[in-house]
């Protein structure tokens, strides 16, 4: 990742380079990491100085792997900064999504909806290799299944990329 | 009282049961719901630019523009996405959780009790966090429970994160963290959240996962509802 790549992450969050100089260096987000759970030692805050720096991320860093949303870090951050929206356009920025990511957003480019058959049958040769098929039964339990249904969409997909910053609401 | 409902793209598929939980129960206590007419999906976690995302969301308000104000939302990443799509809080988006209080539920007419049984209210991460677009009341699970006579466990853990968005993307990550909270707690899983839901059922053993709508059909007499 270059500067660049970093001005997309600031562009993406609506966060200013700036926002991240009040860090204060606390590392509570880093006490209250779910992906600490996990046993894989990260430290949020150092993602935020590499942001500021301008250093670069790796794509295989374990919070851009991991992160699982679960905004811990930013109820604890004193400056509420929301991480896990950060790491999620540091991941985007870096196009390190899996396929089963894409086949999300392609089911919601086709039909509006993530139609989950359709993610399933484009990542089915992940399901088979990671020894999903066990659950199967279990999900098929509670599931309900229905034909895919294209809605009608007000604006076209990808009709913000591209607009003005400025109109980014990040208080 | 009417209420516009957005269902999101899981309560049509892996949470069929939430979806027909919340509107059993919505129907038992005088709520309407009327769907938004072709609402999409809310984008939920899975994009990194907060425009694209709020645009996705938002678009959903849009349709409801002039319908309704009042937008029940059962899955916590929709719940959240909405909320933080309505820049102006030109509407009210509610979780089903925020139509329930003591005063509500003590009117339900109750046919079983769950007196003697152990429950362990979950509620994970977006209906808890981040502030601003999480529910008011983060212990009505757990005075549902009570008002009907169940006892509660595993308190410590009930905002934990399950890891369910890390399922399909690295499955022993989901695992490792559903089994410590399950390892922390005892009883039946009551859970609100499709993520949460799925991440339970995968990897409880011996255990019940049961959405709270679902414990709330069975206290009023409904037979199929666990």
């Amino acid at each position: 990742m270059n500067t660049k790549d970093h001005e997309i992450v600031f562009k993406y969050t609506g966060y200013r380079r700036e926002d991240f100089s009040v860090c204060l260096g606390c590392k509570i987000c880093a006490s209250v990491c779910t992906v600490n759970d996990l046993s894989l030692n990260v430290n949020p805050q150092e993602l935020l100085m590499k942001l500021f720096v301008g250093e670069k991320i790796e794509g295989d860093h374990p919070l851009v792997r991991y992160c699982t949303s679960c905004y811990r870090c930013t109820t604890a951050c004193p400056w509420q900064i929301r991480i896990p929206e950060v790491v999620r356009a540091v991941k985007e920025s870096l196009g390190v999504e899996s396929r089963f990511e894409k086949a999300f957003k392609k089911s919601l480019s086709i039909w509006g909806r993530v139609y989950e058959p359709f993610v399933v049958a484009m990542t089915a040769l992940d399901l088979l290799k990671g020894g999903y098929i066990k659950y199967m039964p279990k999900w098929m339990g509670y599931a309900g299944f229905h034909l895919p249904h294209k809605v009608k969409r007000l604006k076209p997909m990808n009709a913000s990329k591209g607009s003005n910053p400025s109109e980014k609401g990040r208080s | 009282m009417e209420y516009g409902y957005y269902p999101g793209c899981s309560l049509t598929g892996s949470a069929k049961k939430l979806d027909q939980g919340v509107r059993q129960l919505c129907k038992k206590l005088g709520h309407g719901l009327t769907e938004i007419p072709d609402w999409n999906c809310c984008g939920a976690l899975e994009y990194g630019d907060r425009n694209e995302l709020v645009s996705i969301s938002g678009e959903n308000l849009e349709k409801a523009r002039g319908m309704c104000k009042e937008i029940i939302v059962p899955c916590p990443a929709c719940y959240k996405n909405l909320k933080d799509a309505d820049h102006d809080r030109s509407f009210n988006i509610l979780s089903p959780l925020e139509l329930l209080s003591v005063e509500n539920l003590s009117q339900i007419e109750q046919k079983r009790d769950l007196k003697g049984q152990v429950f362990f209210p979950y509620y994970g991460c977006l209906l808890m966090r981040p502030e601003g677009s999480s529910i008011k009341n983060k212990n009505i699970m757990e005075e549902a429970i009570s008002a009907f006579g169940g006892d509660i466990n595993g308190e410590n853990m009930k905002d934990r994160c399950c890891g369910g968005n890390q399922l399909f993307l690295n499955k022993w990550a989901t695992e490792k963290l559903s089994t410590l909270i399950l390892g922390k707690s005892k009883g039946a899983v009551v859970v609100f959240c499709p993520f949460c839901h799925m991440a339970m059922k995968t990897f409880a053993v011996g255990r019940k996962v049961i959405y709270l709508t679902d414990l709330l059909l069975y206290v009023m007499g409904e037979n199929n509802s666990l």
